[in-house]
C-alpha cells in the first residue's frame, strides 16, 4: 500500500539537542496512528552524535497494541546504535500493557525465512518422509493383521464372532442394491460399446464375450470393491477414528483387550466373506446389463446370448474374478481399520483420515489388479 | 509393618518425538491412598497417567505396578497387571454402541466365569453404587454428561480393581455434579479401600478428596511439589505451588 504523506508535526514533536534526542507523541500510539508513528522515519532524525534518547509519554493520551510494536522498534533501535533508551511518564498500566504483550526474550522464536524454492523441496522431503513412515506402519499393520489371523486357526474364540453379523449385514447386504445397480449398469454401458464396433463387422454375437468376460474378470470385482472402498471402508474409519478420540480404544486396551481381535478382525472377516458374494452376484447383474443390450440394441436372442456366453466362459473367468475379490475385501477393511486407528486429536482428524482411507482403498484396489492381471496372463489362467 | 508402595516410577522420561514432556519423574503412591496428580495445563499430568496405566511406554525408566515392571510384562503377565486398573477417562470412554450394561458386562465376560444372571447381578449393583439404578438399558447418548461418568465409573469398578484411576473427573461437569463425583470418589475409596489416582487441575476436588498430591510443571518437566493439600497450600516455600493453592494469577 502506498504510504501518503503525513504531517508529523500533529503526531509527536521531537526536541534534538547535542547528544539529545526527546520524542513525544502528541496523539495516541495506536494501529489508527500507525503511518504517522513510523519508527524508521522518525529515527532518520536522529544524529550520529546522539547518546540519549527519551520516549515521554505523558501527552499521547491513549495507546494499544501498536505502542508495544513502536516501543521496540525504538529499543531496538538505540540498542543497535548503543543510544540510552528510557521512558517518562511510562503509567503502572502501561508498564502491565508492555510486559503482557511485549516480546518476551525467553519465548521468542527466530523465525527463519526461507525461499521459495528451499520450501518447496522441504515440503517434498517432508511428503516423502511421510508417505515412506505410513508405508512402514500399513506393512506393520497388515503382517500383524495376518499373525492375529492365522492364530484364529488354533483358537478361533479369540475375536468377537458377535459383532461379525452386524457387520456383514452393513458391509454385504446392505451394499446389495447398490452394487448390483452399478454393475447391471455397467454391462449395459459396455455392451453398447461393443454392439457399436461388432455390429460393424457382423460379430454382434460376441458381445455375450466381450461383457461376460470383462463383467467376470474385472469390472465386477473392480467395481464392488470400489463401492466397498467407498461404502464400508469409509465408514470403519469413522468409526474407529470416533472411538479414538471418545477414548473408547484407550479404554478397552487398559481392559486388556486388544484392539485388532476386538475391532480389527470381525470387520476384515465380514468383508472378505462379503466381497465374494457380492462379487457373483455382480457378475450375473452386469451379465444382465450385457444381455439387456443384445436384446435391444443388436436383436440377439436371450437363448442365443446365453449359449454364446455358456460357449465362452470358463470356470476360471469366474473364479479368478471372486478370487481377486476376496483379497480387494481384505485391502478394503484393512485400510479402513488402519486409517481409523491413525486419527489423532478431534473431528477434523477423522474426516481427514475418512478420505485418506478411501482413496488409499482405492489405489491399492487398482495396484492390486494390475499385479494379478500380470500374474494371470504370464501364467495363461 | 512398613507398607511397600503399589506403584513406583522410576526415573520416568517420556519424550513425543524432540520433545521431552516429562524428565526423570519418580515417585511412590502407597496402596489404599488418593494419589492426586496436579499442575497447569500441558505439564504432562494425563501424560503421566498413560504410563501409569500402560497406554504408553515411557523413553526411559520404569513403572513397577506391584513389584513388577508393566514394561518388561507380555501376554498374561501384562493383562494380569491391567486387571488391576480401572480407569475412568477424561471422555468416559464408554462405548457409545452399547447400553450401559453392556458396557459393564463387556468386561465381566472377558475376566470372570460368571453366568449370565450373576453378571446381570453385579451390573445392577455396580450402576446401584454410582446412582445410576434404573439406566442399565440406556446408551451412553441418553443420559446426562454427569451420569456418563459415573457409568464410566461403574464400568472402571466391575473387576475390584485394587487400582482405579480418573482422568479430569469433573471436567465439563457443572460444580454440584463434579462435587458430588468427589464425594463418591472419596466414599468408594472408603468402602472398597482401592488406591485411586486422580489426575485433575480442579482446586475444590483437590483440596476435598486428596491424601498426597504430586504437583508437575511444564517449566521443570517434572515434579514441582509432593506433599498433603495442607502442606502445600499453606506451608510450600515455592511461590509456583503457593500460587496454584491459593488461586494467584
Amino acid at each position: 500500500m502506498k504510504k501518503t504523506s503525513v504531517p508529523t508535526e500533529t503526531y509527536y514533536s521531537t526536541n534534538l539537542s547535542s547528544d539529545l534526542f526527546r520524542l513525544t507523541p502528541l496523539l495516541p500510539v495506536s494501529l489508527e496512528n500507525a503511518l504517522g508513528f513510523d519508527a524508521a522515519t522518525i529515527l532518520k532524525q536522529v544524529e550520529p552524535e546522539t547518546k540519549s534518547l527519551i520516549l515521554d509519554c505523558r501527552k499521547m493520551g491513549s495507546y494499544d497494541s501498536y505502542f508495544v510494536i513502536f516501543y521496540a522498534a525504538l529499543e531496538k533501535f538505540c540498542l543497535a546504535n548503543n543510544i540510552q533508551f528510557s521512558a517518562e511518564g511510562v503509567t503502572v498500566d502501561m508498564k502491565e500493557f508492555l510486559r503482557l504483550f511485549g516480546s518476551k526474550n525467553d519465548l521468542k522464536t527466530e523465525i527463519k525465512k526461507q525461499s521459495f524454492f528451499v520450501n518447496y523441496l522441504n515440503q517434498i522431503g517432508n511428503h516423502t518422509i511421510n508417505i515412506l513412515k505410513d508405508t512402514r506402519d500399513f506393512i506393520e499393520f497388515i503382517g500383524e493383521l495376518i499373525l492375529k489371523m492365522l492364530n484364529l486357526i488354533v483358537n478361533p474364540t479369540q475375536i468377537r464372532w458377535r459383532d461379525f453379523p452386524l457387520h456383514f449385514t452393513k458391509a454385504g447386504v446392505n451394499a446389495l442394491p447398490i452394487v448390483l445397480l452399478i454393475v447391471f449398469l455397467i454391462g449395459v454401458i459396455s455392451g453398447y460399446q461393443g454392439a457399436a464396433l461388432l455390429s460393424q463387422v457382423g460379430a454382434e454375437i460376441y458381445i455375450a464375450d466381450a461383457v461376460g468376460i470383462s463383467i467376470t474378470r474385472e469390472l465386477g470385482p473392480l467395481m464392488t470393491a470400489i463401492l466397498i472402498a467407498g461404502r464400508s471402508g469409509s465408514a470403519f474409519t469413522a468409526e474407529i477414528g470416533t472411538m479414538k478420540v471418545s477414548e473408547e480404544i484407550d479404554a478397552l486396551n487398559t481392559m486388556g483387550f486388544d484392539h485388532i481381535k476386538f475391532l480389527v478382525l470381525p470387520r476384515v472377516f465380514a468383508v472378505m466373506i462379503a466381497m465374494p458374494i457380492l462379487t457373483l452376484m455382480a457378475d450375473l447383474a452386469g451379465i444382465l446389463g450385457g444381455l439387456l443390450t443384445a436384446i435391444t440394441a443388436l436383436d440377439l436372442t436371450i437363448t442365443g446370448y446365453l449359449n454364446q456366453l455358456q460357449s465362452t466362459l470358463s470356470y476360471w473367468d469366474v473364479f479368478t474374478g471372486v478370487g481377486k475379490s476376496i483379497f480387494f475385501g481384505f485391502l478394503v477393511a484393512a485400510v479402513g481399520c488402519f486409517r481409523g486407528l491413525q486419527v489423532r486429536g478431534g473431528a477434523e482428524s477423522v474426516g481427514k483420515f475418512t478420505t485418506t482411507s478411501v482413496v488409499t482403498s482405492i489405489l491399492l484396489i487398482i495396484i492390486a489388479d494390475a499385479v494379478f492381471t500380470f500374474v494371470f496372463q504370464t501364467l495363461g489362467i | 509393618m512398613e507398607q511397600k508402595p503399589i506403584i513406583q516410577l522410576k526415573n520416568v522420561t517420556v519424550k513425543y518425538g524432540d520433545r521431552t514432556i516429562l524428565d526423570n519423574v519418580t515417585t511412590d503412591i502407597m496402596p489404599g491412598e488418593i494419589f492426586v496428580i496436579v499442575g497447569g495445563s500441558g505439564c504432562g499430568k494425563s501424560v503421566l497417567l498413560r504410563q501409569i496405566i500402560g497406554l504408553e511406554q515411557p523413553a526411559e525408566g520404569q513403572v513397577i505396578i506391584d513389584g513388577q515392571d508393566f514394561g518388561a510384562t507380555t501376554g498374561e503377565a501384562r493383562r494380569q497387571i491391567l486387571r488391576k486398573f480401572g480407569v475412568m477417562f477424561q471422555s468416559n470412554g464408554l462405548f457409545a454402541s452399547m447400553t450401559l450394561a453392556e458396557n459393564i458386562e463387556l468386561v465381566l465376560e472377558e475376566y470372570t466365569h460368571l453366568n449370565s444372571s450373576e453378571r446381570d447381578e453385579v451390573i445392577e449393583m455396580n450402576l446401584r453404587s454410582v446412582g445410576l439404578g434404573g439406566f442399565r438399558n440406556f446408551t451412553p447418548a441418553e443420559v446426562s454428561g454427569g451420569m456418563r461418568k459415573r457409568a464410566a465409573l461403574a464400568r472402571a469398578m466391575a473387576l475390584n480393581p485394587s487400582i482405579l484411576c480418573f482422568d479430569e473427573p469433573s471436567s465439563g461437569l457443572d460444580p454440584v455434579t463434579a462435587a458430588s463425583l468427589d464425594k463418591l470418589i472419596k466414599n468408594l475409596n472408603s468402602v472398597l479401600g482401592a488406591t485411586m489416582i486422580v489426575v485433575t487441575h480442579d482446586l475444590e476436588s483437590i483440596m476435598s478428596i486428596s491424601d498426597r498430591i504430586l504437583m508437575l510443571d511444564t517449566k521443570v518437566k517434572g515434579i514441582l511439589a509432593t506433599g498433603t493439600a495442607e502442606e502445600l497450600k499453606n506451608y510450600t516455600k515455592d511461590p509456583n505451588v503457593f500460587n496454584f493453592f491459593n488461586r494467584i494469577a
